[in-house]
């Protein structure tokens, strides 16, 4: 690559710079591109710019839209105001990448309603991209128009753009203090919207959220942060968070829809075959209900230096406790005596639960989802797996999310601090953990910053917000 | 000297830009309002061309529609890479052919006119003699060679793409075993009349496809065959092939999987209780990457080896070099 001069550089300058290139009919590309990312002075662009168009006549598209790149960089509006009318005057139309780069460098500026003419403009031709609208949804919030902002929010929505958590925290920011019920109404949507889409705010959004009731003028509002305890309570206001139970409409609704594009799927010979899928069905209804399902394959491998028979032992007697009917799933190979699996102690394990033995090439999960599901609402079932790619089959977003609900309330997992001998699970949580309401107070789960989560963990941490 | 950059006008191109162009302004604003949906779409690929994106510069009317009715802008955005590297392949071999043109021009000035019609027709005479012993045998392999089912009934798991992609696979697969010593008798099973297959193999063959050497059914080759003698082969298959059997009839899954379909094939055999098997990739490979379905035309490659000489090593030498890292080299 090249380096850009610190200088403007004259004609001849830029001519004995070009012919130095190897290869010169890129050169003025190459240039601009180190020029963006060395953050270059304009002038040293301009006179590149001046050359090009003294020597052909013309500055193609591409080095305007760089140039661009660099004026909106370095905050140089009147120049980007120069290169749009330049652009409008040469093409009939622009595309997105220079309506990015304008929408971005004038919303940034005491130009900023510009930016709301040029997002008007890519509507004719386009739909705009969710990053144009963070745009304009900031420099409107910011410059307190807020019911503008909300608009544009729900415009956004209505075409299907999924708002980054930094609009909607740029909301709660910029709200901060105002007074009006319709604003409050917005944000208590947002907030709705988090916990339909099961969204977790992370640390500073979450303190935006709390800074934000704090302020509502004569709303009395008090936020702490807490960690609720494992019966549902929260220690600050002693509410009952919500039970991680479906209701009776939305389990059998899952259920069947499980059944039905989960397990069959387009085809049942994919995951089972119908005739063995009718053995495992006989073999469930004869011993219904059961506490516990287990994926037998999946517990076999917690300890890796362990035999995965042992593995497996273990976990079905620390399960089996208080007569629990424990079901285990796993595959033929098993029954067959070999160095991980031994025949006595397999035995041994079938008198504490029943088990069921698919064939080696069936996918045991899609039992495991069906036995927990017949079993009703209170069974329970253990594996490491995420079970992502089954919440993949389900083909709308409601039905994810209640399968994403039943699972937070029925997957039981393996504690991590296990280091000792035996294995530990962690039971699954009887509160439901989302954000929540009661109309006079707001219960929002959170993480910390960077904290990695699986779709089995949920936050621990709490932000619990009262109205006085 | 002066310091130059004071007699340097930097707002100077501003001006060369905006010259001469005011009579176009009033121009396009009348235009703007009459532009329909299709010259809109152009109006925006011609603007993505400008800005560097890859673009194709010729675009069709068909394609120009299939690309406003891609459902999402990273659709839009592959369909359009897709038409930029088809169009640079076309004219990359219309610049080799072209320049193989002007050389033969060029030796045919050398050698006299007589030597060269001579050797033409000889070139003629050859190809021609060859085009009937292939055929020869492949008449051959029909009455006794041994048979080799490409399955086509996977219209409906596949995008109009991959079906061209798959044909585009068999019309190779095919011509491989023409010219082999000793052909397969192939089997197109489960083809359709009015299915989008057979129009790509028209499309492809032309008048050809009435005179192909093989057999084509609408039937299944569980009507065609004995069950017991049916092996499918896919990738999916818990059991692993061992020795080549020359009295078994293999079935290949005419199937192009861009969208990770697994299990396809495997459901297909198991719906027809047929016995499955998967390539011994891993006891001769050391894989290192890449999926471990193959093409149409490497299956046909390795069958043809595994017919003829019974050697795995050999026969495997046909998985693309990028997917292992070298042979297993046996105790």
């Amino acid at each position: 690559s090249v380096q850009p001069p610190e200088k403007p550089l004259q004609a001849e300058e830029w001519n004995r710079l070009r012919e130095s290139f190897r290869s010169p009919e890129m050169f003025e590309e190459v240039m601009f591109s180190s020029m963006i990312r060395c953050n270059t002075p304009i002038d040293v662009a301009k006179s590149l710019l001046t050359h090009v168009a003294r020597s052909k006549g013309d500055i193609a598209y591409n080095l305007l839209v760089k140039y661009l790149a660099l004026c909106v960089q370095q905050g140089q509006t009147s120049e980007i105001r120069d290169v749009y009318d330049i652009m409008k005057i040469k093409f009939k139309i622009l595309e997105s990448g220079a309506y990015n780069l304008l929408i971005k460098g004038l919303s940034n500026s005491d130009q900023w309603r510009m930016a709301l003419t040029l997002l008007e403009e890519v509507k004719n031709i386009m739909i705009p991209s969710r990053t144009n609208y963070e745009s304009c949804i900031k420099a409107a919030s910011r410059h307190r128009e807020m019911n503008l902002a909300v608009d544009l929010y729900h415009e956004m929505l209505s075409k299907d753009l999924v708002p980054t958590l930094d609009v909607l925290q740029a909301f709660f920011d910029f709200s901060r203090g105002m007074k009006g019920a319709e604003l409050q109404k917005e944000l208590f949507g947002i907030l709705i919207y988090l916990r339909e889409n099961q969204i977790y705010p992370h640390k500073t959004f979450m303190r935006s959220i709390k800074l934000w009731f704090e302020s509502i003028p004569g709303g009395n509002w008090r936020g702490h942060l807490t960690n609720i305890k494992d019966s549902g309570q929260c220690p600050v206001c002693n509410h009952q968070l919500e039970s991680s139970d479906l209701t009776e409409e939305e389990y059998n609704n899952l259920r069947e829809r499980i059944i039905r594009d989960v397990i069959h799927g387009t085809d049942t010979f994919r995951k089972t075959s119908p005739q063995e899928f009718e053995a495992f069905q006989t073999f469930v209804e004869n011993r219904l209900p059961f506490d516990i399902v287990i994926d037998g394959l999946n517990v076999s491998h917690i300890k890796p230096r362990k035999m995965q028979c042992e593995n497996l032992f273990d976990a079905v007697n620390c399960l089996a406790k208080e007569n629990a009917r424990l079901l285990v799933l796993g595959r033929k190979h098993m029954l067959i005596n070999s160095s991980n699996w031994k025949t006595e102690i397999m035995k041994e394990m079938q008198n504490k639960a029943d088990f069921f033995f698919a064939e080696n090439i069936s996918e045991d999960d899609a039992f495991l989802l069906y036995a927990t599901l017949r079993s009703g609402k209170h069974c329970k079932f253990v594996t490491r797996d995420f079970l992502r790619d089954h919440k993949a089959c389900l083909s709308d977003s409601l039905m994810r999310q209640l399968f994403r609900k039943w699972q937070r309330g029925h997957q039981i997992v393996f504690s991590a601090s296990a280091g000792g001998k035996h294995i530990n699970f962690l039971p699954a949580f009887c509160y439901d953990c989302v954000v929540q309401t009661t109309g006079d107070t707001w219960h929002i789960p959170y993480k910390n910053t960077f904290e990695e989560k699986y779709s089995y963990q949920v936050p621990r941490k709490w932000l619990c917000i009262q109205q006085k | 000297t002066c310091n130059p950059s004071e007699k340097l006008d930097l707002d100077e191109w501003k001006k060369v830009m905006k010259s001469g162009l005011h009579e176009e302004v009033s121009e396009t604003v009348s235009e703007r309002k009459e532009v329909s949906t299709l010259d809109a779409a152009r109006e925006i690929l011609e603007m993505w061309r400008l800005a560097g994106r890859s673009v194709p510069e010729q675009i069709s009317e068909e394609q120009l529609k299939t690309f406003m009715e891609c459902p999402s802008k990273s659709a839009k955005k592959k369909y359009l890479k897709y038409l930029h590297l088809k169009e640079l392949y076309k004219k990359n071999d219309k610049r080799k052919m072209d320049e193989k043109r002007e050389r033969r021009l060029e030796t045919q000035e050398q050698v006299s006119k007589t030597d060269e019609t001579k050797r033409n027709s000889f070139v003629f005479v050859w190809a021609n003699f060859m085009d009937r012993a292939y055929s020869w045998r492949v008449a051959q392999s029909m009455i006794f060679g041994q048979p080799l089912v490409f399955d086509m009934s996977y219209e409906k798991d596949m995008s109009v793409r991959e079906v061209a992609n798959t044909v585009r696979q068999i019309v190779l697969s095919e011509s491989f075993n023409r010219r082999s010593a000793d052909p397969f008798h192939i089997h197109f099973c489960n083809l359709k009349d009015d299915s989008l297959y057979l129009k790509e193999f028209v499309k492809n063959y032309r008048e050809a496809w009435g005179k192909l050497l093989i057999t084509v059914t609408d039937q299944c080759y569980t009507e065609v065959f004995p069950k017991d003698k049916l092996i499918y082969l896919t990738a999916d298959s818990p059991k692993v092939m061992k020795t080549f059997d020359h009295d078994k009839i293999y079935i290949v899954g005419s199937m192009v999987d861009r969208s990770i379909k697994t299990g396809v094939s495997l459901a297909q055999a198991k719906r027809l209780g047929l016995e499955t098997a998967a390539l011994p990739l891993e006891k001769y490979l050391l894989w290192s990457s890449g999926a471990k379905n193959l093409t149409l035309d490497q299956m046909m490659h390795i069958l043809l080896t595994l017919k003829d000489t019974g050697d795995w090593k050999k026969a495997l030498e046909f998985v693309p070099k990028r997917k292992y890292c070298g042979f297993v080299s046996k105790p």
